[in-house]
C-alpha cells in the first residue's frame, strides 16, 4: 500500500454513464494482482470527504498504466469524468487482497454482472498471460449496457446475457452456469449482491463435486486450510469480490463489511474484496 | 494481578484540583501558568516573543500535558474510530511524529457492530453507523499493546460500555498495561439500565460513569462530550468535577440519510453520526462554551481538514486538536499539520504554540447558545 500521484493519459465513455480510465501511476502498474483496488482521492475536500474505490480493470506493467472502468453515481464519480489528459490525482494503493488461482487451474470461468466486469477484468489478463483457458460470462439489463467485447483480449470466450433477450441469452447470467461448471477448473465472480448469493448457493450445493475442489482431496483431505486463508482461497471453487460502501479502505473505520460465516464482520477492503463464496453469510447476516 | 507499570505516563500533579496544560521545556517567558480560579479558562493572550533569528526560533515547542502526566509530543492527535488501532495505515502514516492515537472503541465483550450499510457521504461530511465493532478489551490488549509499547506516541484508549460496571470493568482491564497512556471515554452510548438514555445528554449519569471510573484507575481520563444537547455547559462542567483530567469536544452529531430508492433510511443502523467539515461551527461552538466554564483542557475534535481549522481550535480554548474523518481523504494530514503548526509559531516569532490558545475567547463570559442564537430579547 503506498500513496502514488497518477496523472490521467485518456479518459472515454465506454457504455452510456460508464467510464474507462487509464492512469500513468508505474508503482501501482507493477505492484498490482487481479481483483485489488485502488481509493482515490476526489478534488474538492470541502464537499466530498471520502476517497471513491475503484477495481484495478487492467494494468500495463512496460508502459506504467492502470485504468480504472467506473459508473457516473453522484458527484463524485462525475468530478472523475471532467478531468483532462496531463490532470494529475492521488491513489492509494493497491489495496485488498487479490483472486487466488489455483496452479493446477486450467479453466477459469469469470462471471459479471454489468459493472462488475471491472472486477474480473484484470484476471482475464493474468490467466491469459499464465496460459489458461477464460470464458467470460456476462450479464446486463439490455444490449446497450454489454460491455465491448472489442476491450476484451482475443483468447477470452465471452457469452452475454441480457434481461430483455435484446442481445445473446435471454435471462440471467446465472441461467448459463450449468453448461460451463462442468468445464471450469475455478470460478470467479463480481456484480449485484442478488448475482452472487445465486452463485454462492449453486456452489455450495455441488460443493466438493466441482473443479479443482475435486482434484484437491488426495493430499491434505483431512486438514482443512484455515478459512480466509490464501490457501482455503486458492482452493475454492468460486470467489467472489464484493462491494460496500467504504470510509478508509485499510481496514482502520470497519465502514465496509459483509457478514461472515464464522459471525464474525469480515472488512471488504482487508480480508477482500475477494472471499472465497464459503466465507460469507450470504442469508442474512446480523439477525437482530 | 498485572504488573503495574507505566511506560508512558508519569506521575502528575495529582494533589492540585486545578489542572493546566503545562507545556514543558518553555522559555523563561513562558512559565507554567499556575492555577486559575474556576471560570477562568485556560487561556493566554497571545505574547510576542523577542526572535532568535529573522525567520523565527529554531525550535518551536508543541509538546503538551494534558494531565496526570500523559505528554503529547504535540497537539495533533488522530480521532477514535479513523484510525484502528495504529497499525492499519502501515507505512503511509509515521505514527510516532503524532501527538496521539485515540484507537477504536473498545468494550467489555466482542461486538460485531450494526447492519450494513454502515457509512454514507453528505454534504460536506459523512454518516457512520459502525455500532462499536470491536474484538473486546482482552483481545485488544492482547492483540495490540505490546507494538504500542514500542511507539513514541501516546495511545489513548477509547472505552465504550452500556453500563457504568462495563466502563469500570474495562479499564481496569486496561489499567497498568504497557502502551497505554491514557482512556478515552465515549459516553455516548445507550445506558441500558436507566432506559437506554445516553450518559452523555444528562449531567448526573456523566459526572456518575466519570467518578466511577475515576475510582478505578489512575490513567489520564479524557471524556468526549455529546453535541447533542441543548447546554452543555453543566454537563462539561460535571464532567470535570468528577475527576476527568481534559475534556473530548465534540463527538458525531445525530443524523439520517435515506436511501436512493427513498424506501427506507440509508444506513442499517438508521441513525449514524455526522462528521467532517459539515460539524466544524457545531464543534467551534461547543468547544467555545466549554473552555469557558471548565479549568481542565479541552481536546477539539470536528472537521479538522487544515492548519486553518487546527488554529481556530486554539483560537477558541482548545489545547490539541483531533484529526478524524479527513484522514480518509489524506492520511498524511495529520503528520503535516503538526509541520504547519510549527511553521506557523516561527512565522509569528513564537518559541511555543501556546500562546494561540483562547485568543478568541471573551474576557467576561457572554450568554450561552441555549439562550438563543439570533433571537435576543
Amino acid at each position: 500500500m503506498r500513496l502514488v500521484g497518477a496523472e490521467l493519459l485518456e479518459s472515454r465513455e465506454i457504455l452510456p454513464g460508464q467510464w474507462l480510465q487509464s492512469y500513468h501511476a508505474p508503482r501501482l502498474a507493477t505492484g498490482s494482482r487481479a481483483g485489488q483496488f485502488v481509493h482515490v482521492r476526489t478534488g474538492d475536500l470541502s464537499g466530498l470527504v471520502l476517497r471513491r474505490p475503484f477495481s484495478i480493470n487492467t494494468v500495463d506493467a512496460s508502459s506504467g498504466t492502470i485504468t480504472i472502468h467506473f459508473r457516473t453515481v453522484g458527484r463524485g464519480t462525475e468530478w472523475f469524468t471532467h478531468l483532462r489528459p496531463g490532470d494529475p490525482i492521488d491513489m492509494l494503493g493497491p489495496l485488498g487482497r487479490p483472486f487466488e488461482v489455483d496452479p493446477r487451474s486450467q479453466h477459469l470461468l469469470l462471471i459479471a454482472g454489468g459493472l462488475g466486469i471491472a472486477g474480473v477484468r484484470f484476471l482475464a489478463d493474468e490467466a491469459i498471460r499464465d496460459g489458461r483457458q477464460v470464458t467470460i460470462l456476462f450479464g446486463a439489463a439490455s444490449a446497450r449496457d454489454v460491455y465491448p467485447s472489442s476491450l476484451l483480449p482475443d483468447e477470452v470466450e465471452y457469452v452475454v446475457a441480457t434481461d430483455d433477450g435484446s442481445m445473446g441469452h435471454h435471462g440471467y447470467v446465472t441461467e448459463l452456469i450449468p453448461a460451463y461448471e462442468a468445464w471450469a477448473d475455478q470460478a470467479f465472480a463480481c456484480g449485484p449482491e442478488s448475482m452472487l448469493r445465486a452463485l454462492a448457493r449453486l456452489a455450495a450445493t455441488r460443493r466438493g463435486r466441482l473443479g479443482v475442489a475435486k482434484l484437491g482431496r488426495k493430499r491434505g483431505a483431512g486438514r482443512p486450510d484455515a478459512a480466509g486463508s490464501t490457501a482455503a482461497r486458492r482452493k475454492a471453487f468460486l470467489q467472489v469480490s464484493m462491494e460496500q460502501r467504504m470510509g478508509c479502505a485499510v481496514g482502520a473505520c470497519l465502514g465496509c463489511v459483509v457478514m461472515g460465516t464464522s459471525g464474525t464482520p469480515l472488512r471488504v477492503c482487508r480480508e477482500g474484496p475477494v472471499f472465497a463464496s464459503d466465507e460469507i453469510e450470504w442469508e442474512g447476516g446480523w439477525g437482530r | 494481578m498485572k504488573a503495574k507499570r507505566r511506560v508512558v505516563t508519569t506521575p502528575g500533579p495529582v494533589a492540585s484540583t486545578r489542572r493546566t496544560p503545562t507545556v514543558r521545556k518553555a522559555k523563561s517567558a513562558f512559565v507554567p501558568v499556575g492555577p486559575k480560579p474556576l471560570a477562568q479558562p485556560v487561556t493566554n493572550r497571545m505574547v510576542a516573543l523577542p526572535r532568535d533569528s529573522e525567520e523565527g526560533p529554531a525550535v518551536v515547542d508543541l509538546e503538551v500535558e494534558i494531565g496526570r502526566g500523559l505528554r503529547l509530543p504535540n497537539p495533533i492527535l488522530v480521532a477514535s474510530g479513523t484510525f484502528g488501532y495504529g497499525i492499519e495505515y502501515g507505512d503511509v502514516v509515521d505514527v510516532d511524529r503524532l501527538g496521539g492515537i485515540c484507537c477504536k472503541g473498545t468494550t467489555l465483550r466482542p461486538r460485531i457492530g450494526n447492519p450494513t450499510p454502515r457509512v454514507a457521504e453528505t454534504p460536506g461530511g459523512m454518516l457512520n453507523s459502525i455500532g462499536l465493532q470491536n474484538p473486546g478489551v482482552d483481545a485488544v490488549v492482547e492483540k495490540y499493546s505490546e507494538t504500542w509499547a514500542g511507539w513514541r506516541v501516546p495511545v489513548i484508549v477509547n472505552v465504550a460500555g452500556e453500563s457504568v460496571a462495563d466502563y469500570v470493568e474495562v479499564v481496569r482491564r486496561l489499567d497498568g498495561v504497557p502502551g497505554i497512556a491514557g482512556i478515552e471515554l465515549n459516553i455516548s452510548c445507550p445506558n441500558v439500565g436507566r432506559g437506554g438514555l445516553q450518559f452523555a445528554i444528562d449531567a448526573d449519569a456523566a459526572a456518575g460513569v466519570t467518578a466511577a471510573v475515576r475510582r478505578a484507575t489512575d490513567l489520564p481520563l479524557l471524556v468526549k462530550l455529546s453535541p447533542n444537547v441543548a447546554d452543555v455547559r453543566p454537563i462539561a462542567r460535571a464532567i470535570a468535577e468528577a475527576g476527568a483530567d481534559a475534556l473530548t469536544a465534540v463527538n458525531t452529531l445525530s443524523g439520517i440519510a435515506v436511501s436512493p430508492t427513498r424506501e427506507r433510511p440509508l444506513l442499517g443502523n438508521i441513525y449514524g453520526g455526522l462528521s467532517g467539515p459539515a460539524i466544524k461551527p457545531v464543534a467551534l461552538r461547543i468547544v467555545y462554551e466549554v473552555a469557558q466554564v471548565v479549568d481542565i483542557p479541552v481536546i477539539a475534535i470536528g472537521g479538522v481538514t487544515e492548519l486553518a481549522d487546527v488554529l481556530d481550535f486554539l483560537a477558541v480554548g482548545a489545547v490539541a486538536v483531533q484529526v478524524g474523518t479527513a484522514i480518509f481523504a489524506d492520511p498524511t494530514l495529520p503528520v503535516r499539520l503538526v509541520d504547519e503548526l510549527a511553521d506557523a509559531c516561527r512565522t509569528r516569532g513564537l518559541a511555543s504554540y501556546r500562546p494561540l490558545i483562547g485568543t478568541a475567547l471573551p474576557k467576561r463570559a457572554g450568554p450561552p447558545s441555549s439562550k438563543g442564537v439570533e433571537y435576543r430579547p
